[in-house]
C-alpha cells in the first residue's frame, strides 16, 4: 500500500509541468530575429550578385575594347599600375559605398527597430 | 493567397508535414505556428537541462534558429516533436559543456541521495509535496532529469529517447528506474506509514 501510494505521488509529480518560463513575447521576437536574418542573407547575397555583376561588365568591356582598340585599354592599366593606390582607394571607398546601400544601412536600421 | 494560408496556418488541426511545407515555401506565419506548438516541449527540455532561468530564452531561442535554419534537412523519419526535441537536447547538452556545468553527471547515487533535501514530515500537511518532489528533481543528474523530462512529461517512447539523446534504450529504463528509486527511498526516509494517509488527502485535493 505504502510502494503504490509513493509511486503514485511520484509519478503524479514527473507529470506536472516544471516551472520554466519564457516572456509572453518570445515568439515575436524569435520570428523578428529570424526575419531580419534572412534579410541580411538576402541582402549580403543581392550584393555579391552586383558586385559580380560589375566585374563581368568591366571585364566584358575591358575585353571588347582591346579588340577594337588596344592602345585605349594599354593606357588604362598602364595608368593602374602607376596609380596603384589611388585606384584602390577609389574602388574600395565604391565598393564600401555599394556595400553599406544594400547591407549595411539595411542592418543597422533593423537593429535600430529591435531596440526601440 | 497568402492571408488564406495564413488562415490555414492557424487551424490546429493542420499536421506537421504541411506545417513544415509551409515554412519551407517561406510562410512565417506557419513558423509562428510551428514555435507555440512545440515552445512548452522546448522550454521544457531545456529548462530542465540547463537550469537557468536567465538565460532560458537565449537558449530556447537558438533551439529554433536551428530548427528554422535545418528544417530543410527534416525527412519525416521521425515524428517532428522527436526531431525537434533532438536539437533542444543537443543544444542544451552544449551549453552545459560550454560552460562546464557537465561535471554534475554524476552517478554515483548515494551522492546524489545525500544531495536531495530532507522532506521536514512535521511541516507537510501544509506542504506542497508535489512540489517538493519537483524541487527534488532538479537536483537530480542532468541524464535522469533528461529522461524523466522526456518519458513523463513529454510522453516520448523508449526508442524515441534513444533517438534523442542517443543513449541505449536499457540505459533509459535504468535511469528511469534510478530516479524513481531515489526519490521513493528519500520520500520513505521521511514519511512513516500513519502520515501517508495525510499525504494521500493532500494528493487527493489536487
Amino acid at each position: 500500500m505504502k510502494n503504490e501510494e509513493l509511486d503514485h505521488i511520484i509519478e503524479k509529480s514527473f507529470r506536472s509541468e516544471p516551472d520554466f518560463h519564457v516572456s509572453t513575447d518570445f515568439t515575436r521576437k524569435l520570428i523578428f530575429l529570424v526575419t531580419s536574418r534572412e534579410q541580411w542573407k538576402t541582402d549580403l547575397r543581392e550584393y555579391l550578385f552586383l558586385t559580380t555583376v560589375l566585374i563581368l561588365l568591366l571585364a566584358v568591356a575591358s575585353g571588347t575594347y582591346y579588340l577594337i582598340d588596344k592602345d585605349i585599354v594599354i593606357r588604362i592599366f598602364s595608368f593602374i599600375t602607376q596609380n596603384t593606390l589611388s585606384v584602390a582607394f577609389i574602388v574600395f571607398i565604391l565598393n564600401f559605398i555599394l556595400f553599406a546601400d544594400r547591407v549595411l544601412l539595411r542592418l543597422l536600421f533593423n537593429r535600430w527597430n529591435r531596440t526601440n | 493567397m497568402q492571408h488564406l494560408i495564413a488562415d490555414r496556418c492557424q487551424t490546429p488541426g493542420m499536421n506537421d508535414a504541411e506545417l513544415v511545407n509551409q515554412v519551407l515555401n517561406g510562410n512565417m506565419n506557419a513558423f509562428t505556428f510551428l514555435v507555440n506548438r512545440y515552445q512548452k516541449l522546448v522550454v521544457h527540455i531545456t529548462g530542465r537541462l540547463i537550469q537557468r532561468r536567465e538565460e532560458l530564452e537565449d537558449v530556447c531561442q537558438d533551439v529554433f534558429l536551428k530548427v528554422y535554419q535545418n528544417l530543410g534537412k527534416y525527412r519525416n523519419e521521425c515524428k517532428l516533436s522527436t526531431w525537434i526535441a533532438t536539437i533542444a537536447y543537443n543544444t542544451s547538452i552544449n551549453y552545459l559543456r560550454k560552460f562546464k556545468k557537465g561535471g554534475e553527471v554524476n552517478s554515483d547515487d548515494r551522492a546524489v541521495f545525500e544531495k536531495l533535501a530532507d522532506f521536514k514530515s512535521d511541516d507537510y500537511e501544509k506542504a506542497d509535496l508535489h512540489r517538493y518532489i519537483r524541487e527534488q528533481i532538479e537536483i537530480l543528474p542532468v541524464h535522469y532529469r533528461t529522461v524523466l523530462t522526456l518519458y513523463h512529461l513529454e510522453e516520448f517512447s523508449y526508442q524515441e529517447i534513444e533517438q534523442i539523446t542517443g543513449m541505449p534504450e536499457g540505459t533509459v529504463k535504468n535511469y528511469l528506474f534510478r530516479a524513481k528509486a531515489l526519490l521513493k527511498e528519500k520520500l520513505k526516509f521521511v514519511i512513516n506509514e500513519s502520515s501517508l494517509k495525510i499525504v494521500k488527502e493532500i494528493n487527493n485535493e489536487k
